[in-house]
């Protein structure tokens, strides 16, 4: 128990907190994603955590060190760790070893239709679901991030002095472009409808291409580094964090250069640490560093509300279930909250 | 709630190659019983180290985009130091083994630069390992020798078994020139105590007020124009803080690629606090730091290390800011 969580009585408990399952668990959440209707969260003491409706959670020891990133593969998830370790967890519980690089970690994983992909240091490996052994991709510098598009035919890798975005060609050999721009690139991500491609950079910035003809553009004026960033399913907005509000730029039509984007604001002046969308709606929860965590229609900001109040420690994990009823919330204190959303 | 805002104290090893930065590194490693270290090391590391936690970096050095060409920050530090801050066990420390060619001033950079990193650790000083047999050569031979030197907070004069009395004289003297404020210490085997070489807190503005460093006359004779000096200034007016800032902000402006570090305490006129800073390259910290003592004399302390300071008129320029 934080002194800080003592300090508030039950009656400042949000709705979902009192109805939700809040856990102290001491160590830090680093990352959580949906498998169906469970939420699977990675600690940095290795282990993964599945929360499952109505049910008591799972404790899996998986990895002996910190989980540094964890992806989404059909019924299963992937794990990447600083133990050297890439693992495939199944919802049950076992635990399979995919490869291990000793004392390299592995920074990144990614999995589209069954084909697997990580990197460790300035390499991703590449492994098809129908081959034994991965395919190594190398690039100049270590790599920042992964990120396939929504047909899983491009795999953007983000890295020093810009994007490298590989792709198979009609004989099966791979092919690469690049995407050039001075400075360090961390996460990357494509658009829902695959006409764009942001990566968050280490300076305070944003930096877009617009891909069919390369244009690039720069989101900034944020207070801090973009941590967290995510597009709105229809590509209507990109959202993200780094500043006081959460700011959503228009994707819509001919794109941001030159518009403004929309503020979403909470009370008080802490900044934004991560954001998740709300699945098919122009909606996102934003995490906040304090630990609170706000629901907002983007178009409507009147329309927000608190899902979790202050903890003390900044947000560094949100994910919802596919049926969009239950959510999960974790910060680098190791508070949890997993939620139903809808009033019962 | 204290222990995670603790920031956790980073020692970064430097030195030219066989100085004895692995030798030094072991013998923290096995002196610090049941302390948690994790080491953070570059591929090409010259011999085993006996620890749990051993990281391999790439020494990946990248410019930042912010308008200033000297920025440079290292990217792989960045990502391994953000890592391990999610781990489940706090660190007592980390310790940074550089390769022997690196230039310290990325390293140091990264603190001032990256947030992140800034929040949850801190630079607790530099430790250059130097070969006392070899030093005087490799400063001829190599810049990144000589910028070692000049960046230490503490400089290891190692292998001293090995070396005449009178050489060591010879050497600690050319130390002394590029570097009039590190703490030298003479050692055979990388042999001393912890507490010399671990939290010193040398970044710490608090620790420059605490230990003053040694104010050396000027000292202008030197055999190539691009060796590495420094210059000192001392002065009893008090001076005026909008002349300072104008000077100094210029000065580290245009400057900054060849002032390496930077370190002062400043008496300003109707001013009553002591004025701190420190820097590296372009990049400072600067702050008032409370009161000046009642039984000390008010004066103005300012020390420069970097290459061609005879060509920056910073004598002309320090003069020009006192206030009368």
């Amino acid at each position: 128990m934080t002194t800080d969580l003592n300090q508030f009585p039950e009656l400042d408990k949000t709705k979902f907190e009192q109805r939700g399952i809040q856990l102290e668990i001491g160590v830090p959440v680093t990352c959580a994603v949906s498998i169906g209707n469970n939420i699977a969260a990675g600690f940095g003491d290795g282990t993964v955590r599945i929360f499952s409706s109505r049910e008591k959670h799972k404790t899996l020891k998986a990895h002996k060190g910190v989980i540094l990133c964890m992806s989404r593969d059909g019924n299963n998830i992937l794990t990447g760790g600083d133990d050297g370790y890439f693992l495939k967890i199944s919802l049950n519980g076992e635990i399979n070893e995919i490869t291990n690089f000793g004392s390299r970690w592995v920074d990144h994983v990614a999995a589209y239709n069954g084909n697997l992909v990580c990197s460790s240091g300035k390499v991703v490996y590449y492994w098809d679901k129908n081959k034994k052994e991965p395919k190594s991709l190398n690039h100049d510098s270590t790599i920042g991030g992964l990120a396939f598009d929504a047909k899983g035919r491009r795999l953007a890798v983000s890295r020093y002095g810009g994007v490298t975005i590989w792709k198979k060609d009609y004989s099966n050999k791979w092919k690469s472009t690049k995407l050039d721009w001075k400075g360090s690139h961390n996460k990357v991500s494509f658009s829902p409808d695959g006409k764009y491609l942001v990566t968050s950079m280490q300076e305070n910035v944003l930096r877009c291409w617009r891909l069919k003809d390369k244009l690039d553009f720069a989101m900034s004026g944020y207070g801090s580094k973009v941590k967290s960033f995510a597009f709105i399913s229809d590509t209507s907005y990109l959202a993200t964090s780094g500043a006081i509000d959460a700011i959503c730029w228009p994707f819509d039509g001919e794109g941001p250069m030159g518009r403004k984007p929309i503020c979403l604001s909470y009370i008080g002046n802490k900044q934004v640490t991560f954001i998740e969308p709300f699945p098919d709606e122009k909606a996102i929860f934003a995490g906040l560093s304090d630990g609170s965590v706000f629901l907002s229609q983007i178009e409507n900001e009147n329309n927000t509300i608190i899902i979790r109040s202050f903890t003390g420690s900044e947000v560094s994990a949100i994910a919802m279930t596919d049926d969009k009823s239950s959510i999960f919330i974790g910060d680098m204190n190791g508070n949890t909250l997993w939620t139903s959303i809808w009033d019962q | 709630m204290e222990e995670t805002n603790r920031q956790v104290p980073v020692t970064v090893l430097t030195g030219f190659l066989g100085a004895g930065k692995t030798t030094l590194l072991n013998r923290i490693l096995t002196e610090q019983h049941g302390k948690k270290y994790a080491v953070i090391v570059n591929e090409f590391g010259e011999q085993g180290i006996d620890n749990d936690l051993v990281v391999d970096a790439d020494e990946e050095v990248f410019e930042m985009n912010n308008g200033c060409i000297c920025c440079t920050v290292r990217g792989d530090l960045i990502r391994i130091l953000s890592g391990l801050m999610k781990r489940a066990d706090k660190l007592d420390a980390i310790i940074v083994e550089t390769t022997g060619l690196a230039d310290p001033a990325p390293v140091a950079q990264t603190f001032f630069v990256d947030q992140d990193v800034a929040n949850k650790t801190k630079l607790d000083a530099i430790v250059t390992v130097a070969d006392a047999v070899h030093l005087s050569s490799q400063i001829e031979d190599h810049h990144e020798a000589e910028e070692q030197i000049a960046f230490g907070d503490v400089i290891l004069l190692n292998k001293i078994d090995l070396v005449k009395d009178e050489n060591i004289e010879v050497v600690t003297k050319r130390i002394r020139k590029i570097n009039p404020f590190a703490k030298i210490i003479k050692t055979t085997k990388c042999g001393t105590p912890l507490k010399e070489i671990l939290n010193l807190d040398a970044f710490s503005l608090k620790r420059i007020l605490e230990v003053e460093p040694d104010f050396l006359e000027s000292d202008h004779d030197h055999e190539h124009d691009d060796d590495v000096t420094s210059l000192s200034f001392v002065s009893d007016t008090p001076l005026d803080m909008e002349k300072f800032q104008n000077w100094f902000g210029k000065l580290l402006q245009t400057k900054g690629q060849d002032i390496m570090r930077t370190k002062g305490i400043l008496n300003f006129k109707d001013e009553n606090d002591r004025y701190v800073f420190q820097g590296v390259h372009m990049l400072m910290d600067a702050s008032p730091m409370g009161k000046w003592p009642e039984n000390k004399k008010r004066s103005s302390r300012l020390v420069f290390i970097g290459r061609n300071l005879d060509t920056m008129n910073l004598k002309e320029g320090f003069e020009a800011c006192k206030s009368e």
